[in-house]
């Protein structure tokens, strides 16, 4: 037989077990997700069955997205006195308490607080874009009693109104993004998707421009504000398994001190410090008082 | 005829193992065609490969702030630049004529000076990390040119004859600008191509931290544009990033210190906002191949080595 017709015929048959093997994957998953149903109804004692399904990358990218509502709605509230549109916010979405626009007293404070709420409502938009319908509606979310616990616990005073001046909402906003960085430097590694792990990274680069950002801003608002944003970096590293740099001049950028990496965080890490608690199993609190949407809402065990 | 069976059978299994790895049928059509090749001619990268890619630009950006910080060079102060763990037998850097010690930025503006030692710290770091992380296999410092590479592309880019970034405060920040948002947009690409899920972790905490310092340096010159618009600052910095993404081919994968009309949550963009994220407009940092960040580096659209590294990348990413 001719050399090319061989491997024409073997390669046509190694054709057929790969084409044959997908079918058996896909069957085998199939099976497996049939096996789980019945365990759950008839057979509960002989198949084993795992009380925390694995992970998937829309568990994560919904995540994010909690996140993203919550920031996009005190970015666009401080911005415009109004939050999320009713189609940016989804189907089911929880209210949202407190918040008002920000006094500003010159044009490039409206400048820098236009650009971030347009960001992050760009990130809610692309998240909810690439979910599709696996996209989960915003929770409810709070703006008052939040920030007023923050800033109990941090030590800076029985309530803490971000909304007050431009002062206090970068001191707000601090409150944010280095958590954002954290979040997705964390989530990065755990994505199986490529396409999503460049989003995720993109954003997380967006994310750490607007720390910088606030972060520069604070230092030329003063010590006081400097001050502030360190007592809540304070108590951020006690909920969030430290991971934080004090603000001053000469550290500003948020990193570990000995390779000058950024920090990354668990998704429990993460839940602790919006959810404002240090204790296993929390599923709401702080900023989410219904808890986030989406697999991913409690705090470790 | 057993020499015949064998040549067949490598043929079958090297289309099955390609079938397997790429399932497509390419392969299998230049099989039939009988011009299958035996073996790979081109070097498959590695992270390793990507990893000294980055330790190039590190090189780079920790001479720069060290110079402007200090008036020395990196392994003036200690930090190794040799191939493997050798601390000598790197690169020379081609500074302004007047020296290494003049390249130290009279600083004016106190707060600038502590992020130029800041980010100085942060780099050097960046520099040793790699090389630890890389071990025997790290890159020397390739031949660094701090001089004519700013001269060449403050010309392309229609900022003037020549720049020097170490002249003055906002020079510096200048020149910062030129580099950072590139390292964002290197570790962004690399990311995805990274197979250790260790390395990438580090590579997505740097890109994280070259994030930190494009926000810090745009928001800065900003700040000084804002103040003081007749300078010509946030102007300069359109200039750069036009240049940037005139490099890499996309012209319009760079965005400059300028302002916006945006809409938020309304339907009529009438909200003048500024730029100080440097992003697509899924406000997604951008993204550069190798080739795209080597184009930028070496100034040449066409990938020729030069700019800020006279003689290429060290390492298999030139």
């Amino acid at each position: 037989m001719e050399r090319g017709a061989v491997v024409r015929d073997v390669d046509a048959i190694i054709s057929k077990a790969l084409t044959r093997r997908n079918f058996m994957v896909g069957a085998g998953s199939a099976a497996a997700l049939s096996a789980v149903g019945c365990s759950k109804t008839f057979q509960p004692m002989t198949v084993p069955t795992n009380p925390t399904p694995a992970l998937t990358d829309v568990d994560y990218l919904n995540f994010a997205l909690n996140l993203e509502y919550l920031e996009a709605s005190y970015y666009l509230i401080a911005a415009t006195g109004s939050g999320l549109s009713a189609a940016d916010a989804g189907s089911g979405a929880g209210a949202v308490t407190g918040g008002s626009m920000v006094p500003f007293t010159s044009s490039i404070q409206q400048e820098y607080a236009y650009e971030i709420a347009q960001d992050e409502l760009n990130h809610v938009r692309f998240l909810r874009s690439a979910l599709g319908s696996s996209a989960v509606p915003a929770p409810a979310i709070d703006l008052v009693n939040s920030f007023n616990g923050a800033a109990m616990a941090a030590g800076i005073g029985s309530t803490f109104n971000p909304f007050a001046s431009f002062d206090a909402f970068i001191v707000g906003a601090f409150v944010f993004e280095d958590v954002g960085v954290t979040a997705y430097n964390g989530a990065a590694p755990l994505l199986s998707s490529t396409t999503y792990l460049g989003a995720a990274a993109g954003i997380m680069a967006v994310e750490a421009y607007h720390a910088a950002e606030i972060r520069t801003l604070l230092l030329q608002a003063g010590s006081t504000y400097v001050g502030y944003a360190n007592q809540i970096s304070a108590l951020r590293a006690t909920l969030g398994g430290g991971n934080e740099t004090m603000l001053s001049a000469t550290t500003v950028v948020a990193c570990d001190s000995a390779n000058a990496i950024a920090y990354s965080r668990t998704t429990s890490q993460v839940l602790s410090i919006v959810y404002a608690s240090p204790d296993g199993n929390v599923v709401s609190g702080g900023f989410f008082p219904n808890g986030l949407n989406g697999n991913i809402k409690s705090t470790a065990a | 005829m057993a020499t015949t069976e064998t040549q067949i059978l490598d043929d079958v299994i090297a289309a099955s193992r390609r079938r397997m790895i790429m399932m497509s049928g390419t392969a299998l059509a230049g099989l039939v065609l009988g011009n299958a090749p035996k073996a790979s001619a081109q070097t498959t990268l590695t992270d390793t490969d990507y990893l000294n890619f980055a330790l190039n630009l590190e090189y780079l950006e920790a001479e720069f702030y060290t110079l402007a910080s200090t008036g020395q060079t990196i392994d003036q102060i200690g930090i190794g630049i040799g191939a493997g763990t050798a601390a000598t037998g790197g690169g020379t850097v081609t500074v302004k004529p007047t020296g290494p010690a003049s390249c130290k930025v009279p600083f004016t503006i106190a707060a600038v000076s502590s992020y130029a030692t800041e980010i100085a710290s942060e780099e050097q770091k960046h520099v040793t990390f790699l090389r630890g992380a890389l071990g025997a296999s790290a890159v020397a410092q390739p031949n660094l040119d701090l001089y004519n590479s700013f001269n060449a592309a403050a010309a392309a880019a229609g900022i003037g004859p020549a720049f020097d970034p170490f002249a003055s405060d906002v020079n510096f920040l200048l020149g910062s600008y030129i580099f950072e948002d590139v390292g964002v947009t290197a570790y962004h690409g690399a990311a995805g191509l990274l197979t250790s899920k260790t390395n990438l972790g580090a590579a997505a905490g740097i890109l994280a931290v070259e994030a930190y310092h494009a926000g810090l340096i745009r928001t800065v010159l900003w700040g000084l544009d804002q103040a003081t618009p007749s300078a010509g600052i946030a102007a300069a910095t359109v200039k750069i990033s036009n240049l940037r993404a005139a490099l890499d081919g996309t012209n319009n994968d760079d965005v400059g210190l300028t302002t916006v009309q945006d809409a938020l949550n309304g339907t009529t963009a009438n909200y003048t906002a500024s730029t100080i994220v440097n992003a697509d407009s899924n406000t997604i940092a951008f993204s550069r191949t190798t080739q795209q960040v080597l184009n930028i580096v070496y100034a040449s659209a066409s990938g020729m080595k030069g700019g800020f590294f006279p003689n290429g990348l060290n390492g298999n990413i030139s």
